[in-house]
């Protein structure tokens, strides 16, 4: 909200300098975000809280300001009155919408511009003056903060006001010449014809005061906040009025404001009261919030020592009604206009604001040691995103609301996600059910701007129906490793990507052979290079290459691109058993190694378990290596067979040297299995 | 027979500054220190002379020695020197090393890291919570009533479904970590402290300031006599520790529904030092954070006893955190993960 300084000081004397000011009204909760000058005059540009809809008008802010520096406030006086006894037509339709309606009729009144002191204090916050009425009912919601509307009443069809709902399909043309197409949600002001004002918000063209105006209906009213706030956003209108309206107007000025526009009006353009009438619907809150404090306790909550006479100084100052102070507790009754006000919290916070935050002392917590362990999720994330940058993948944070395309694009369109009821854009449609789209979509602004070796990886989450999940996520592409001494250099695989997790598993203390990787086709991964990962025979997640018709989808030029996405919670969230020491051998192992035929079939993994099956039957050796060695497709080899080798480790189960040939015999047994059982030729 | 040995040792000096490598220095070695070399002929000659002669000339013999030895051995290590210089074998040694690369931890992932452990030194729990909520625990037990507008659409993701486990409860996207202040509070007693990092979501249009995914970091501490002193105390050491003990800060009063009495924190611009910049807007001061006292209704949506307890609770925005300290422009920035961008941190 801007106010004029020129304007504040014709209600009190600040006497200190702009920026000084400046600061105090900051340092008490009344944040000035701007200042600027217009002629000889200052705006402040401050952020009222939503809780502080009082300090939206002039006066407000010189109770704030007079407060603040002890200053005393100069409050105009509005002339007592004595009202015609005929009532203006006025008909509360909606009553829930409107609790209170003061309508008054000025007849003969004379239309010209305002005087010089108004227009210069609308000028200065960039309004533009109309004619005297208009401009005092605009000066009045300045000075008072009660929105103050004028209609011309011979434009009233009946002469009548009535505050009803709009009706479906009903259309007003606004002041601003906007014609606006209404709804049952908004409120309106109404003639006997039709709507005349959209309530709370702006009024209608057809019955704004003109120059040719004779007589004048001048509307004080108080309407519900949320429904003003509803009206206004809907029909893309926020005013002065409608902004005061939703933070909620003081009850009390209903009547304040329209005496003090009558005033004016009378002054400025002549006329007499013919008709007023005052409809209260219900009295708001007759009964006020009464509150019993003690100094000790609020020096208690904010760590300060006042005395009772300062407190209530303060609190006075402020309009608040304060009794009872010698025996230690007060009982306060704050004004109409503080509906902010409540409880004992809140004085605490009155006085402290105008004590200054900064002028009060400042302590160190004791904080108790608690037993609350720390969150498992985020120890196993952390480990996890160790693991991964150790071995050179970058991080990245992505966008967890993602576009329904983006799966469809990801062969993804079986996956439900979790549907977002109000999505700004398509992009926010779900919650993302995979992690897929989003590293996909990094991968292709990457190398858009010529970034072709990614390794990355997020630990975000992925949402179901059944809620949402703590996952790793990890995409690849490019060149394996930045190594100049390799002349020869080679697009990262599968392997590359399945040993960043062998190693990630190994480090986290989860054995070898509690997982297993097998193959499993995915929708959305190539042919032939998809597989699932199993943590103690539970799926936990997939590697694998990323389909060529996926990649051509999303407009990705690169071929290789591997991804994996593994539950974190299934696959971390295990204890890491505590490790008992095996004592390390002092006697020599022996290595020997062994060439194989396999058929296409056959997975290292069969072999490995007969290798393993085998050798634990023996009773003079242990395998205390099994290793891969090397795969070969080639030449060499018939066309439906690969060679693999692996480098079998043989110890001794007693403490001894093994001889050579309890070695061979073991050996020879291993082979001899292979073959019968598996089929494979010794190369 | 007597020997020349002035003659003798200048000629031995000539011999080795000649020798050019080290085969032709091992000759000249040969010739003076050899079995049958030079000196070998001295000594011999040494036991032909009389008693008086024998000392003197044995002392003139050890010197020719000793110049003729350590001569060799310094001419040795200059062509060895030389040698090695010369050597075609060089390793360009600056030619960068191999090293297998590490990644870099997403700026938001540091910042966080950073501001959790500074709490977390303090005394503070590190504790997390789901990021679709109820209306209850995003709003209600906040003390954010029913009309108010950041119940709106406008200002809050909606979830189309109800929760499955019952239809009459709304879900939403979190648009604050306070949230999970309450299911803690629900599930534990005081004392407390602990701290929130999470993603929260508002349907803000994107721009250079506003994204409609961003994270904060909330933080509760609740006691049977914490005071608003307390407060200033704790997030003044906060504070300095995060952007050093040169700043200054101040507490203004602000509001929040769920804190009472308010205050949100400034600390002096770190571009001007608080003359006022573009960066501060010209006030000379950056809004890093709100704080206040927890509000008695949020004890009472806890179920806590009334009265029995008092709570600071803070909060603040980890994108903010991080755009002031690295000089980050635009927010947009972290969710492109542009590989330059990421590693640069």
């Amino acid at each position: 909200m801007k106010i004029s300084l020129n304007w504040l000081k014709d209600y009190v004397t600040p006497g200190i300098s702009v920026e000084k000011l400046a600061h105090r009204l900051t340092m008490a909760g009344l944040e000035v975000e701007k200042i600027s000058s217009v002629g000889d005059d200052t705006i402040f540009e401050l952020e009222i809280t939503p809780n502080r809809p009082d300090c939206l008008n002039m006066l407000g802010m010189a109770r704030e300001t007079a407060a603040i520096l002890k200053k005393p406030r100069r409050i105009p006086k509005v002339k007592k009155r004595v009202w015609p006894k005929q009532k203006c037509a006025i008909v509360i339709d909606d009553k829930k919408a409107c609790s209170r309606y003061i309508g008054t009729l000025i007849e003969g009144v004379s239309i010209k511009s305002s005087d010089e002191k108004i227009i210069k204090h609308l000028m200065t916050l960039g309004q533009r003056p109309v004619n005297n009425v208009v401009d005092i009912t605009n000066f009045c919601l300045m000075e008072t903060g009660q929105p103050l509307h004028a209609f011309d009443y011979d434009k009233l069809a009946g002469g009548k006001i009535i505050v009803r709902r709009a009706r479906k399909g009903e259309k007003i043309v606004t002041i601003d010449d906007v014609e606006r197409e209404l709804d049952p949600s908004i409120l309106v002001i109404a003639d006997e014809k039709r709507a005349v004002a959209i309530a709370g918000v702006m009024g209608g063209k057809a019955t704004e005061v003109t120059g040719a105006t004779k007589n004048i209906l001048l509307e004080s009213a108080y309407f519900d906040p949320v429904l003003i706030r509803r009206a206004s956003r809907k029909v893309g209108l926020s005013s002065d009025s409608s902004y005061r309206f939703e933070r909620g107007v003081d009850y009390r000025t209903v009547e304040g404001g329209a005496a003090r526009a009558v005033d004016l009006i009378l002054e400025s353009a002549g006329g007499k009261i013919t008709k007023r009438a005052d409809v209260i619907v219900a009295r708001k809150k007759s009964a006020r919030t009464r509150i019993t404090i003690s100094k000790d306790t609020i020096n208690a909550r904010i760590g300060a020592s006042l005395t009772s006479v300062q407190y209530k100084d303060i609190l006075k100052r402020l309009d608040f009604n304060v009794t009872g102070s010698k025996t230690g507790a007060f009982t306060i009754v704050p004004p109409s206009f503080r509906e902010d006000i409540k409880a004992a919290e809140d004085i605490v916070e009155e006085v402290a604001r105008i004590v200054g935050y900064d002028n009060l002392p400042l302590s160190f917590p004791l904080i108790k040691a608690s037993t609350i362990p720390p969150d498992p999720t985020r120890l196993a994330r952390r480990k996890m995103r160790e693991l991964f940058l150790a071995q050179g993948f970058d991080e990245v944070i992505t966008y967890t609301m993602i576009n329904r395309k983006g799966l469809e694009m990801s062969n993804q369109g079986d996956l439900q996600g979790v549907e977002i009821f109000n999505p700004l854009t398509q992009d926010q449609e779900i919650m993302r059910p995979s992690m897929l789209p989003s590293l996909l979509s990094v991968v292709l602004s990457n190398a858009n701007r010529g970034q072709k070796n990614i390794r990355f990886f997020e630990t975000g989450k992925i949402y179901t129906a059944k809620g949402e999940t703590d996952t790793l996520g990890v995409i690849m592409t490019g060149l394996r490793e930045d190594d100049w001494r390799c002349v020869k250099k080679e697009d990262a695989d599968y392997y590359d990507l399945k040993g960043a997790f062998e190693q990630a598993f190994d480090s986290l203390g989860i054995e070898k052979k509690r997982i297993r990787v097998q193959s499993q086709q995915e929708e959305f991964l190539a042919d032939g290079q998809s597989s699932a990962v199993f943590v103690d025979g539970k799926k936990v997640g997939v590697i694998g290459k990323v389909g060529e018709d996926v990649l051509d989808k999303w407009d990705i030029k690169q071929k290789n691109v591997l991804f994996a996405e593994i539950d974190m919670e299934g696959a971390y969230k295990q204890k890491k058993p505590v490790v008992r020491y095996k004592p390390v051998s002092e006697f020599p192992a022996i290595s020997r190694d062994i060439s194989l035929a396999v058929q296409a079939n056959i997975t290292a993994h069969d072999i490995e378990e007969a290798i393993r099956k085998t050798v634990e039957g023996e009773k003079q050796v242990v395998l205390t290596d099994l290793r891969f060695i090397e795969k070969y497709e080639g030449d060499q080899i018939a066309k439906d067979q690969r060679g693999l080798i692996f480098s079998l480790t043989y110890q001794s189960c007693q403490s001894r040297t093994l001889r050579d040939e309890e070695v061979t015999e073991a050996h020879e047994k291993v082979c001899d299995v292979l073959v019968r059982d598996l089929g494979v030729i010794r190369r | 027979m007597t020997f020349d040995y002035e003659t003798e040792e200048q000629n031995s000096r000539r011999k080795i500054a000649e020798a050019a490598d080290a085969k032709t220095l091992e000759a000249v070695r040969v010739e003076y220190l050899g079995r049958k070399g030079m000196l070998a002929a001295m000594y011999a000659n040494l036991a032909t002379l009389s008693k008086e002669q024998k000392p003197k000339e044995g002392q003139r013999i050890n010197k020719f020695r000793g110049v003729v030895t350590q001569l060799i051995e310094e001419k040795k290590k200059t062509i060895t020197a030389k040698a090695r210089q010369d050597s075609q074998k060089q390793l360009d040694v600056t030619i960068p090393g191999v090293a297998r690369l590490v990644g870099h931890a997403h700026v938001l992932t540091q910042t966080i890291d950073e501001i959790c452990s500074i709490f977390e030194q303090m005394g503070f729990a590190v504790q997390e919570g789901p990021e679709i909520e109820t209306e209850f625990n995003n709003f209600t037990a906040l003390n954010i009533p029913e009309d108010h507008p950041s119940r709106d659409g406008f200002d809050t993701f909606y979830l189309k479904k109800p929760d499955p486990t019952d239809k009459k409860v709304n879900l939403l996207l979190r648009s604050q970590t306070s949230p999970v202040q309450i299911r803690i509070m629900k599930e534990h007693k005081p004392p407390l402290a602990f701290v929130v990092p999470g993603k929260v979501y508002r349907p803000d249009a994107v721009d250079a300031s506003h994204s409609f995914m961003f994270h904060q970091i909330e933080g509760l501490l609740v006691d049977k006599d914490v005071k608003f002193s307390d407060l200033k105390g704790l997030l003044t050491v906060f504070l300095k520790r995060l952007f050093g003990r040169e700043i200054k800060m101040r507490f203004r009063p602000h509001f929040f529904p769920f804190t009472e009495p308010s205050a949100e924190v400034d600390i002096s611009c770190y571009i001007c030092g608080g003359k006022g910049c573009s960066v501060c807007g010209r006030k000379g001061w950056l809004e890093i954070m709100g704080c206040g006292m927890v509000h008695p209704q949020v004890f009472k949506a806890v179920g806590y006893p009334k009265g029995k307890y008092t709570g600071l609770a803070f909060g603040l925005g980890v994108e903010r955190i991080a755009m002031l300290k690295h000089g980050i422009h635009d927010i947009r920035l972290f969710f492109e993960n542009d590989n330059r961008f990421l590693e640069q941190f």
